[in-house]
Formats: C-alpha cells, sequence, structure tokens
C-alpha cells in the first residue's frame, strides 16, 4: 500500500498562528471563520482537540493549496490536510480502477501524453483543440481515480499506482489537467517530464499570440501553487508581455476561481462559488475569460455574460 | 508567578537587574471562574447570537502571536454585525462575563487571549461597505486585515494611507493601538486616518462618532486599547496607488543612523523611512519615495548628508574591524548569512519591478514573518519624544547584547498631530512628546530555545528603560501592564480607570489588558 504524500514537511506543530494563510484562502473568504483554515486547523490541534472534531473543517478544504506558497514555516499544509483526512472516513465513496492485463499496456515511447481528467474530457470542444494543438495523445488511463483517492486523503495501492505509472515511463512528456495528480506526478517521478496543461498551451506560439489586453487569464490554482517559486516569473512575463490580467492577488498567489470542496466538485453537494468568482471579477475591466481548467468555465458563465473560453480554444484552426 | 512579594523586598528572582519595587504583573492573568456561564450562555443564545464552545473553536484562539500567554475562553463568538456584538455586550454586563476581542491576534503580550469567559473574533466582519473614490475615503467593517483591504482597493487603483508593515494586522486591531508604518514619520499612525467610527460601547449602545459627532467616545475608541467600545466600522481616508522607490543606507552605528534618521524626518525630506538592524553591526536606514520629484528633491539636497553608505561602501569599511576583530568572526558570518538571506527576499523580481517596489507591505511582511517570526516571538519596545530615543535605542540594545547573540532592532517615528492629543493620553504615544514620537522594537532571534525566565527578564530590562526615561510602550498591556502605572503616572491611570468604570461597570470588555 501506498500513502499518496509520505514525506510531509512540517506540521502542524509549526503553525505559528501567522494568519498568512487566511489571505488566500477561498473558503475562509466564504466563510469568514478561522476554524475552516490551515490556522485554525493547526491552532486547535495543537491544543489537543482530537482530528474527529475537525471532520467538517478538513473536508471543506478545496485544496487549491494556495495557503502553501505563503506558509513562513513552510508547511506542506496541503499534504497536512490529506495527512487528517486519511485519519477520517472518506467523505466520498472511493474506488480504484484493477490494474489492467499486461499485453494492454499502451506504447507512450517518446509521445507527449495528455492526462485529461474529467472535466477537459467534458469540453470536446477545448479537448479536441488541445490535442490539435499540443500533438499530444491521449492517455487511455488518465488516473482520475488516483486523484480523487489523493483528493480523499486514502491509501492507493501499489498495483494501481504501478499500472498508471508504468506506461507513462518513456512518454516525452506527461500534460497533466488535474493540478493535484500534476502536483502529485511530479513528486512521484521528480525527473520525468511533467507540466501543467497551463503551461503547455500557454507556450504554444499558436495560443500565447491571441492573449490581448481585456482578457482576464485564468491560471489553474493547484498546479501553480504546487510550483510557484519555479513559475511566478513565468506567468508575470507571461502576463506583461500579452497585457492579459491574471488572476493573481497583490502577494503573487492565485485566486482559484472557485471555492468547492471534493463533494461539490463531484457534483454531490450543491457548490457555493458566488463570493469567490464575483471577487475574482470585482473591479476588474475585462472582456473575456480565459481559463486553464475547463472545470472553472461554468462558474464564470453563472456570474456574468462575459465571454468564457478555454486556453486551447484561443488557436485558430 | 506572584512575584509581588518579592518585589517588596527589593529583589526579583525573575529580573535581577531590573528596576525594583515595581509590582511584577508580567504574568498570564487568574483564568475567570466562569460564574454564571451556563445562564449566560443561555441567554445570548435566546439573544440570537451563535456561541460556540467546542474544544474546535475554543482551542483556535488559545494563545496569539507572542505564544507565551496561553487562556481558552469558555466560547467564542464570530463577529457578523454591530448588532450582535451589542446583544452579546448587553448580556454579558448582565451576567458579568469578561469578553476579549481578538483581530490578527498579533500581540505579544497576551492582550488578545482569554482567560476564560467569551473570545469575539473580530475578523468575521470583514467586509467593505463603501470605497469611495471622489472623497478618497473607504468605510469598512474592522475585522478587515490590512492586506485585504489592500486588495480590495488595488482593484480601483487607490491604497490605504499608512498602515502595519504586516499582512495579518486587523484595521480594528491598529485602530485601537495605533499601527506604525514607515510613512508614520509622515503621516501619523494608522489610527490617525480614522475620520468616523461606528462602536459599540460595554453596554451594548452602537454609536457613530467622529471629531464633531459623540467626539468624547471618539477620542476614547481611538488609541483606546479596547477598554471603552468595540469599533465595528471605521471610515479611513485613503489615496492614489503609487509603487515606491526605495533605497537603502548602511550604517556602523545606531546613533549616527538614529540622528540622520531624525534629520530625514524633521525636513520632511522623504515619503517613508525607518531603521532596521542587524544587532548593532549593520544599520539600515531605509528610505523611500512615491514619486520621482520627491526622490529626485532627496538626491540633490539630502542625500550627501547622509553618513551611511552604500552596501559596497559599507562592506569595504566592515571588512578591516572584523579583520583585527577575530572574536567577532562568528558574528560577522552570521551577518554574511542574515544578508544573503534577506536581501535577495528585499528584491524578489515579482515584487520589485523596475526599481520599483510594487507593494513594501507584501515585501516588508512576507520576510519578516519568514526570517522573524516563530512559535514564540519576544518583542519589547520603547516609544519616546524625539530628544530621548538615542538614548532609548543604546540602552536598549545593550540589554540586547547582554541576552541574546543576535537580534534585530526596528526603529520608525510617528508624526503627532496637535488635535489628536486627546486620542494619545494613555497610549503608546509618550507624554513629553511633540512633533514626533519615536518607537524602537527590540526583538531577539530565536536561534535556540530559551526559558520563559530569561525571556520575562529580557522584557522586564526593556520596559525597566521605559520607566527611567520616562517614556511609554507600543506593547501596552496584557502581561506588561504592570509599568503602565509607573511609567504614565498614577493620575493618568485613575482618571481613565474612572472613565472605564462609567462605560462599563461590570468590567467586562477586555479588562485583562490595561487596568
Amino acid at each position: 500500500m501506498v500513502a499518496p504524500l509520505p514525506n510531509v514537511r512540517g506540521d502542524f506543530a509549526a503553525c505559528s498562528g501567522c494568519s498568512l494563510c487566511l489571505l488566500v484562502c477561498p473558503v475562509w473568504r466564504r466563510t469568514r471563520d478561522l476554524r475552516y483554515t490551515p490556522h485554525g486547523r493547526a491552532k486547535a490541534l495543537q491544543n489537543g482537540v482530537p482530528v474527529g472534531e475537525l471532520k467538517d473543517s478538513i473536508d471543506s478544504c478545496t485544496l487549491c493549496g494556495a495557503c502553501e506558497p505563503v506558509c513562513p514555516e513552510n508547511i506542506d499544509l496541503v499534504d497536512m490536510t490529506l495527512n487528517l483526512r486519511a485519519q477520517l472516513p472518506p467523505s466520498i465513496p472511493l474506488q480504484q480502477k484493477a490494474a489492467p492485463a499486461i499485453n494492454t499496456t499502451p506504447d507512450y515511447h517518446g509521445k507527449r501524453v495528455l492526462l485529461v481528467g474529467r472535466a477537459l474530457r467534458e469540453h470536446d470542444v477545448a479537448l479536441q483543440k488541445t490535442i490539435k494543438v499540443l500533438g499530444c495523445v491521449i492517455a487511455d488511463d488518465d488516473g482520475f481515480d488516483i486523484a480523487l483517492n489523493i483528493e480523499a486523503g486514502a491509501t492507493l495501492t501499489e498495483a494501481r499506482r504501478a499500472a498508471f505509472l508504468d506506461p507513462l515511463r518513456h512518454a516525452k512528456q506527461i500534460i497533466v489537467a488535474d493540478g493535484l495528480l500534476c502536483r502529485t506526478l511530479q513528486r512521484w517521478q521528480p525527473r520525468a517530464n511533467i507540466i501543467s496543461l497551463g503551461i503547455a498551451l500557454s507556450r504554444h506560439a499558436s495560443v500565447r499570440q491571441h492573449l490581448k489586453h481585456g482578457d482576464l487569464y485564468v491560471i489553474e490554482a493547484r498546479a501553480y501553487h504546487a510550483n510557484v517559486e519555479g513559475l511566478v516569473r513565468y506567468y508575470d512575463d507571461l502576463r506583461f508581455d500579452t497585457g492579459c490580467a491574471m488572476n493573481l492577488d497583490l502577494q503573487r498567489i492565485a485566486i482559484p476561481a472557485t471555492a468547492r470542496n471534493l463533494r461539490q466538485r463531484l457534483g454531490i453537494d450543491t457548490p457555493d462559488d458566488d463570493a469567490q468568482t464575483r471577487w475574482l471579477l470585482q473591479g476588474r475591466k475585462v472582456t473575456r475569460i480565459v481559463v486553464e481548467d475547463a472545470g472553472d468555465m461554468a462558474a464564470f458563465k453563472a456570474v456574468g455574460d462575459l465571454p468564457v473560453v478555454h486556453l486551447a480554444e484561443l488557436a485558430h484552426d | 508567578m506572584d512575584t509581588s512579594s518579592s518585589s517588596h523586598t527589593g529583589y526579583c528572582p525573575v529580573g535581577p537587574d531590573s528596576l525594583t519595587q515595581i509590582k511584577r504583573q508580567q504574568t498570564n492573568p487568574a483564568r475567570w471562574n466562569g460564574t454564571h456561564w451556563p445562564d449566560f450562555a443561555a441567554a445570548l443564545r435566546a439573544a440570537g447570537v451563535e456561541l460556540l464552545e467546542t474544544l474546535a473553536a475554543c482551542g483556535a484562539f488559545a494563545t496569539d502571536a507572542g505564544g507565551t500567554a496561553y487562556g481558552m475562553p469558555h466560547g467564542v463568538v464570530i463577529a457578523r454585525d454591530a448588532q450582535q456584538i451589542a446583544a452579546l455586550l448587553k448580556t454579558a454586563q448582565q451576567f458579568g462575563v469578561p469578553v476579549t476581542v481578538r483581530g490578527g491576534g498579533l500581540t505579544t503580550e497576551g492582550e488578545s487571549v482569554a482567560f476564560g469567559g467569551v473570545l469575539l473574533d473580530m475578523t468575521g466582519m470583514s467586509h467593505v461597505v463603501k470605497v469611495d473614490a471622489k472623497t478618497l475615503t473607504v468605510r469598512t467593517q474592522t475585522g478587515i486585515f490590512w492586506h485585504s483591504l489592500a486588495e480590495e482597493l488595488r482593484r480601483d487603483g487607490l491604497d490605504y494611507l499608512s498602515a502595519p508593515l504586516n499582512l495579518t494586522s486587523t484595521v480594528g486591531g491598529s485602530l485601537n493601538v495605533g499601527g506604525i508604518d514607515v510613512n508614520s514619520p509622515r503621516l501619523g499612525c494608522s489610527a490617525d486616518q480614522a475620520v468616523a467610527l461606528q462602536v459599540v460601547t460595554p453596554t451594548g449602545e452602537i454609536i457613530e462618532c467622529s471629531e464633531t459627532e459623540n467626539a468624547a467616545q471618539f477620542q476614547r475608541a481611538i488609541l483606546g486599547y479596547g477598554q471603552f467600545c468595540v469599533i465595528t466600522e471605521v471610515t479611513l481616508k485613503i489615496r492614489r496607488y503609487t509603487p515606491v522607490r526605495m533605497q537603502y543606507f548602511y550604517y556602523a552605528s545606531l546613533r549616527t543612523a538614529v540622528e540622520d534618521l531624525q534629520m530625514l524626518d524633521h525636513d520632511d525630506a522623504s515619503d517613508y523611512s525607518g531603521i532596521l538592524t542587524m544587532m548593532d553591526t549593520a544599520v539600515n536606514l531605509l528610505v523611500a519615495f512615491d514619486s520621482d520629484e520627491r526622490e529626485a528633491a532627496f538626491n540633490s539636497r539630502w542625500k550627501s548628508r547622509l553618513r551611511g553608505h552604500g552596501e559596497l561602501g559599507f562592506a569595504l569599511r566592515a571588512l578591516p574591524y572584523f579583520l583585527v576583530r577575530p572574536w567577532k568572526w562568528a558574528e560577522a558570518v552570521y551577518l554574511l548569512r542574515r544578508k544573503n538571506l534577506l536581501f535577495p527576499e528585499f528584491r524578489r523580481p515579482e515584487y520589485v519591478r523596475n526599481g520599483l517596489m510594487q507593494d513594501r507591505t507584501v515585501v516588508f511582511s512576507r520576510a519578516v514573518w519568514k526570517y522573524w517570526g516563530s512559535r514564540q516571538m519576544v518583542i519589547p519596545d520603547l516609544a519616546t519624544s524625539t530628544e530621548k530615543f538615542i538614548a532609548a535605542v543604546e540602552r536598549g540594545n545593550a540589554v540586547c547584547r547582554k541576552y541574546f547573540p543576535y537580534y534585530t532592532l526596528y526603529c520608525v517615528g510617528i508624526k503627532l498631530r496637535d488635535d489628536h492629543k486627546p486620542h494619545y493620553e494613555l497610549s503608546c504615544i509618550p507624554p513629553d512628546a511633540s512633533g514626533w514620537a519615536y518607537g524602537c522594537e527590540f526583538e531577539p532571534m530565536m536561534d535556540r530555545v530559551y526559558s520563559r525566565d530569561h525571556l520575562q527578564s529580557f522584557k522586564n530590562e526593556i520596559y525597566d528603560i521605559g520607566v527611567d526615561l520616562g517614556a511609554s510602550y507600543y506593547r501596552f498591556g496584557g502581561m506588561m501592564k504592570g509599568y503602565i502605572r509607573r511609567a504614565l503616572g498614577d493620575e493618568v491611570v485613575d482618571r481613565h480607570l474612572a472613565m472605564k468604570r462609567k462605560a462599563d461597570p461590570a468590567m467586562i470588555l477586555n479588562r485583562n489588558v490595561v487596568f
């Protein structure tokens, strides 16, 4: 059995209570309640509160990861939350795919492989454009169940992980649409060429040249926050080169478009995105919204009549 | 620890070098005993106020940023609106239940820790009510973090005037204690930017107040340390946003740097100024400007008068000093390591573009939390008149040297307003200050685990300097409140205590902070 994230850097005991995580937390923005923040969880745990009493708070976390790069104690806050989830009954019913038979293993040798994820799979136009622009193949196994298990804090079987990773081992590049899966893969295979879908597309000239002043470019928060140090200058340059606005706050943290926990993202519970999405748009002079994550499109369409497009759709035929 | 008996004998086992005859009260106050709590809780809920009594809620507020004071409230109320707070205070007054108000929780002497009773978390009231770009004012709930306010204002090309260099200070907290920015030498403290307030009195009245409306209430609310009301909304002056041009000058002498700082402040030579040190060996005077014109005027008229040096010039001068002092090489290595950590942080390209610092608070606060913060922070301070400041800094520095191998001093001036004198009484502004007050924070680096007694002795020695000099303190209460009466005198304390008793008959509101 494989704990999804075995090496947590720091833990709740290191929290100094600075509250910097509140400033960027979408759940805080919605609730204005310290209990539903990394700070609140850490301080409660430091003072002897059993994990079971924090279940609502732990489940409410969207795992956007915005808190992690601002934490001065360098606590792996996403991992801290996942480890806490692992100590609780899962908030959703979980399954792991059975390992496929060896003779069905696809050959990705030298290819660019796209792990699509659920949201992009549901937007066929964006998906087809992505494939065309990037010249990639879609992985038969996109690890959707693995992403769900990771997010729920569940333990993966070694067989399932191996079945997922083995075909990818010889890929030239792995492009990952799901930010949490991207983060996890980068840890599992640190020497592999793994990038987020947003980076892959925005690097492409046919996409980049159509970004313009008046666009609000919405970075997928999870992959970005997993590597802010490495990406902040890239996005800063993209912003200045193209003139578009971005969902970055004054600390250069990506403001997530939604504030959905796992159950809300799966449609089990009703999402409550309004405050977050409206805050993102507040006071901005925007004529078009460009998203990296297809899953953000519906939230923007729900709060206004601005055109919302996926980044891949910027590439002209 | 009860040290009152030892103070009568003139010997203090906690701070043996400290002034004698001061009644020590720098320990956690006794926990409130919970009398009538169940009746209070029932009455509060009947009034429609949500009261959280779970361990998860109370445990989250058990300490403050200082991490030396610990206390558990009986229950937590998350502030939502003035009516809810009025109901809370009325009920608390009726049952004699203490209410401790918390903003960002950035106190270091336990001022925002509830030793029983109710903890009122103001961050629940953190919405901007209205931005008025024409009058350059903003109306906001006071539980908002200054940084969150900046995020909102910047969408309209606006900015706050003056706020602590800490992203998670709240507006309400700063209104109560002052709030010092590196532009305070020009603009005064954050609290001076308030135009009007909505407050809830300890007996539950909701009042609008300003210099012209309910002026007495306004005077007591600003810099009132939460004794006379809960401030729920404020109208603040704001301004157009400008990025900042920074310049740094390095000194080997605290005295020289402070003299130059005061010269710049007196001459209005820069828009921002302050001193940040690595011990007393590398003293950094920072100056900054909102415009090219101001910087050009500084460069032509004042820059050559400063006795500090640029980074290279300072390094060249420091080299021979350390070469002939081998016993100081460890310190030199520390300085180099510290410089290599800090300087890139202050120049991160995403925050500094084309030589302009986009958000000073982001840059400084991130560095402060990263390189100074820890689960335990001890930051005693002294606030003095211009004339006494060099003595305070030098004496405090000697205390730091005595107790810690590595430390930082942070010095900044506060422009005083004659018309705000009533606000300043019994506050961090020393009574003998005119024109400017100056504050210095003494912050040891927690490079190892120090005993509580060691830290307490250090604080006592710093605070004793304040008594000796006739100064005041920025950290004005909590576990150091025993110093207030001694430093500022019985007459003013008793007068304010009488006002407090009148406004708050059951003495429920922030009862352990000042009196």
